[in-house]
């Protein structure tokens, strides 16, 4: 249906097409008779081979002669006889195939031929007419099928078969079908454990080093990219969901105090913590964990909760976001501390952790294997019991909508994403991938720069594949680093590629949001608390004029509770969750569709 | 390639380009006689997206679909396997009214989901349709796999197929002629490791394939709308790489390929346009360029062909053309449902 057909230049040309129109016409009419008829004579099937041969697309004729084939079958018996008509059926497909190579009908009448086993496939054969085929056309996927099909079907190694996708990548490395066909294959290899492919690192690194020779050969093709992007996505994103956040964060000290109080300046709350937890809503402290990927499956067994506060109660938690499945990023349980008297300075611990479970899943089916520990404690507050030795949060500003507010925190940071993962597994694995990673970004850095928009699109994956394995622990300014390469990136992509400007704006943005929350130290300049009579004070974050088009790493910003996005570039904000937050400015530049 | 000012949507020549072929087509088409209501298909749907339906006897097509449809003997034979929808065009049905022998019963899906297209653009009430027969019947087309063959008799069983099932159940807007979940699953089953979809399960990305497989989701309320901007709710197929893939399919030249590597074709600005369009990521592509491409392809005679250097304008291409100007909210073209193929003031 796909094909095009043609309208002939000359009278002589027409005069041939209606001829053939009407062939074509009188040769269906009596294949159809004959069809209705049940007639399966020598004559009648030669017709229908006439037919075919013209028009591969009529599939009724196919199906006749599925049908012929079984009835004149059942008048044979020796194994020649057998063998002699099946050959004819298969020259039958093979010439329709001269005259459409994508002939669905002619595929499938093969495929039922074989599936029929009546007689053994001549292996030869079969493979001999694929490679003629795919000679003539590396790119028809109806070739690639049947190659799979008969591979499977005749039992053929797939190691044997990713010989063959390797020869015909030498050959040519634009051949994408080959590139997509070897991905199947080790996919399938990998999950098999097939003697020799046990080791996923060593088969990727073997992988590497090809694709790397196919793109240096030649960068500006576009296969070797691709896979190459498969096989960065194989080899940089974990395999378990993996816990990247929690508020009230590891070791965090808060104290609470109640709203009556706020408003009066010697009443300064303050925290051991550089971020206040002020006074919540009835008295209810959220805890929140976030997750990598959507998981489900956490219980009061499978997350335990010890502290004074919770005495003989099942603490439950929910998801944040509602799904159908059950699964979610963002975990909440609320504790109930409006009981509390705020009259001495008693501290109460908090302690979560995950034990060896196997309860947390990810949607695939892979479990949160990683036991953790954290613990904050916990003070409700009384202005009699300020201590002059504190002197985080000065001066609560109050606060004019007008104007950007300069930050008046001093940092005295615990990290407030920290945690401590203690599993060495993790680490692991962590260091091939980042080895692995480190490597190609070395090798991409030294590809000329010819502006070829893939080369800078994969070296910006790279750096930020590399950036987020380096999200724990002292390497942040290294992160930092390489969010700056990759924001560099995609400014020139966007004017390499302005097709795709809006898509590179949203990946920069998010590129942006990485950099600007990663780090503590620089986070601090955004954030400030904010006071408004007869409310409590709000940590209160400011992201305007970046041009953002799109927010990610929302993870990072679980405290906040006033969060400003204004004079941005945002479509929208659907989607994200911020558990804590009471208001949310942001102002569309574009309410409505986007104009051209 | 003209500059795209130069260039003019040459509404009228489609408009007589169509008329023609929904009158009589010319003797090349003769090898695609077998799926005759497609071909009227892309002529009527073509003329209702130009406004000018008015060209055709509405009354006549309407007839005419209408006397493809095969039907029972008797109640009996409901379940003895066979498919009662529609054949796709007189050589492939079978003259007399005596349906009674499975292989003189050649309905088709493609053809069935044609047939219903076409009478839903020329205003036919669908609710008139005793339907009974063909829901029932087709139900049994569906593999334990969760795809669909085409035919009872036997034929190749993708996602085309599997498109045509849900399209005909929801302009039915009855359910029973298949089993959802079973149908999601196959679909999933063909996501390629780089976010497109395959015909089949193993197969490279292919823009037709990736149409029917989101277009079926959505259909069957698998996916919501927008779904690309709500990227953290957990979809079932992988968003942001379907979005890449498609995305990377608009070339240099304003136009979309239907795999990597390969030429523009017009059909493909609507194939994965449309996906995207479903899943609510139009706005990345190039507007002005993708315009630009197709205005190009418009060809002398009316109508458009499938590659920029093409001399000839084919039906096929004609129509997808069209379709694609319209997700563009071209002027003078009508607004199309998506995800079923038809105006939408036919919905």
């Amino acid at each position: 249906m796909h094909g095009r057909p043609r309208r002939p230049d000359k009278p002589e040309d027409a005069a041939a097409a209606e001829a053939k129109a009407a062939k074509l016409r009188d040769l269906q009419t009596q294949v159809l008779r004959n069809h209705h008829s049940h007639t399966y004579s020598k004559e009648a099937l030669g017709l229908s081979f006439k037919l075919l041969e013209l028009n591969p697309e009529a599939y009724t004729a196919w199906n006749y002669r599925k049908l012929a084939f079984q009835h004149n079958l059942g008048e044979l018996s020796e194994l020649e006889a057998i063998k002699s008509s099946i050959d004819d059926e298969l020259r039958v497909v093979e010439l329709a195939l001269r005259q459409n190579p994508k002939s669905y009908g002619a595929w499938y009448h093969r495929k039922w031929l074989l599936n029929q086993k009546l007689a053994p496939v001549d292996f030869k054969r079969e493979f001999g007419l694929l490679d003629k085929l795919l000679k003539v056309d590396a790119r028809n996927f109806h070739g690639w099928n049947y190659r799979r099909f008969l591979a499977k079907f005749m039992g053929v190694p797939e190691e044997e078969e990713l010989k063959y996708t390797m020869d015909k990548i030498s050959d040519n490395f634009s051949n994408y079908s080959a590139w997509h066909n070897r991905s199947i294959l080790l996919s399938n290899l990998l999950t098999q454990q097939k003697k020799g492919f046990e080791s996923k690192q060593k088969i990727f690194s073997e992988e590497f080093e090809l694709v790397t020779q196919a793109l240096f050969t030649d960068p500006s093709d576009q296969s070797g990219w691709f896979y190459h992007l498969w096989l960065l996505a194989q080899t940089s994103s974990p395999e378990n969901p993996q816990l990247i956040a929690l508020w009230p964060s590891n070791g965090a000290k808060l104290s609470l105090s109640s709203v009556r109080e706020a408003n009066d300046k010697q009443n300064t709350p303050f925290s051991f913590s550089s971020i206040c937890c002020y006074s919540l809503k009835e008295g209810i402290l959220p805890i929140v964990l976030f997750f990598n990927e959507p998981v489900k499956g956490l219980t009061p067994s499978s997350v335990s909760l010890n502290s004074d506060l919770v005495v003989g109660k099942d603490i439950q938690w929910r998801p944040l976001s509602v799904t159908n499945s059950g699964h979610s990023n963002c975990w909440v349980t609320y504790l109930e501390v409006s009981n509390l008297e705020y009259c001495s300075s008693q501290q109460f611990s908090v302690e979560i952790s995950i034990p060896n479970t196997d309860d947390i899943v990810s949607r695939s089916g892979s479990i949160y294997n990683c036991p953790v520990n954290f613990t904050f404690t916990f003070e409700p507050n009384n202005i009699d019991s300020i201590t002059k030795d504190t002197d985080l949060i000065h001066d609560p500003i109050s606060w004019d909508c007008s104007e950007p507010l300069p930050s008046h925190v001093k940092p005295s940071c615990i990290h407030f994403d920290q945690l401590k993962i203690t599993n060495a597994l993790i680490q692991e694995e962590s260091k091939w991938h980042l080895e692995r990673l480190s490597d190609e970004l070395d090798l991409f850095r030294e590809l000329p720069d010819d502006n070829s928009k893939f080369a800078k699109l994969t070296l910006a994956r790279l750096l930020l594949a590399c950036a987020a394995i380096k999200s724990r622990g002292s390497s942040l300014i290294e992160r930092r680093g390489y969010c700056e390469e990759a924001l560099g990136l995609f400014n020139d992509l966007i004017c390499l590629d302005p097709s795709h400007k809006r898509y590179y704006e949203d990946e920069r943005s998010l590129v942006l949001m990485d950099q600007l929350t990663c780090n503590m130290e620089s986070f601090m300049k955004y954030c400030s608390v904010q006071v408004l009579p007869n409310l409590a004070p709000l940590n209160h974050v400011q992201l305007c004029r970046l041009s953002l088009t799109r927010i990610g790493f929302v993870e990072r910003l679980l405290w906040v509770q006033m969060l400003d996005l204004s004079h941005n570039n945002l479509r929208s904000i659907e989607g994200y969750t911020f558990p804590y937050a009471v208001t949310l400015y942001v102002y569309f530049k574009h309410l409505v569709k986007q104009g051209l | 390639m003209g500059e795209p000012e130069q260039l003019e949507f040459a509404r009228e020549r489609h408009a007589l380009f169509l008329e023609a072929m929904a009158s009589e087509l010319p003797g090349d088409y003769a090898s695609q006689e077998v799926n005759h209501l497609t071909l009227a298909y892309f002529a009527v749907a073509g003329l209702s997206l130009l406004r000018e339906l008015d060209r055709v006897n509405k009354d006549q097509i309407a007839k005419w679909i209408l006397s493809f449809q095969v039907f029972p003997e008797t109640d009996n034979e409901l379940d003895n396997g066979q498919f009662y929808g529609f054949c796709g065009s007189r050589t492939t049905q079978f003259p007399s009214t005596n349906v009674k022998d499975p292989c003189h019963n050649g309905s088709h899906l493609a053809s069935t989901y044609s047939a219903l297209a076409i009478l839903k653009i020329v205003g036919y009430d669908v609710a008139n349709f005793d339907s009974k027969a063909l829901l029932s019947s087709m139900k049994e087309l569906q593999q334990p796999d969760g795809s669909f063959m085409p035919i009872h008799i036997g034929a190749e069983t993708d996602l085309r197929f599997v498109y045509c099932a849900a399209a005909i159940c929801s302009m039915l807007k009855d359910w029973t002629g298949m089993d959802k979940e079973k149908a999601k699953q196959y679909i999933l089953s063909c996501q390629s490791y780089d976010g497109g979809f395959g015909l089949v399960p193993g197969s490279e990305s292919h823009g037709g394939a990736t149409f029917c497989a989101v277009a079926a989701l959505r259909l069957m309320g698998f996916i919501q709308v927008d779904l690309a901007s709500n990227l953290r709710e957990p979809a079932s197929i992988d968003v942001c790489l379907l979005m890449e893939w498609c995305l990377q399919r608009q070339a240099e030249d304003g136009g979309f390929q239907g795999r990597r590597n390969k030429l523009s074709d017009t059909c493909y600005a609507f194939w994965i346009g449309g996906v995207l369009k479903i899943i609510g990521a139009y706005h990345f592509i190039d507007h002005g360029a993708l315009r630009g491409f197709l205005l190009s392809c418009q060809s002398p005679y009316g109508g458009f062909t499938k590659l920029l250097e093409d001399p000839y304008p084919d039906i096929y291409h004609s129509y997808y053309g069209l379709a694609a100007l319209s997700l563009l909210e071209e002027d003078e073209i009508e607004p199309l449902c998506i995800e079923l193929g038809i105006l939408s003031a036919a919905l």
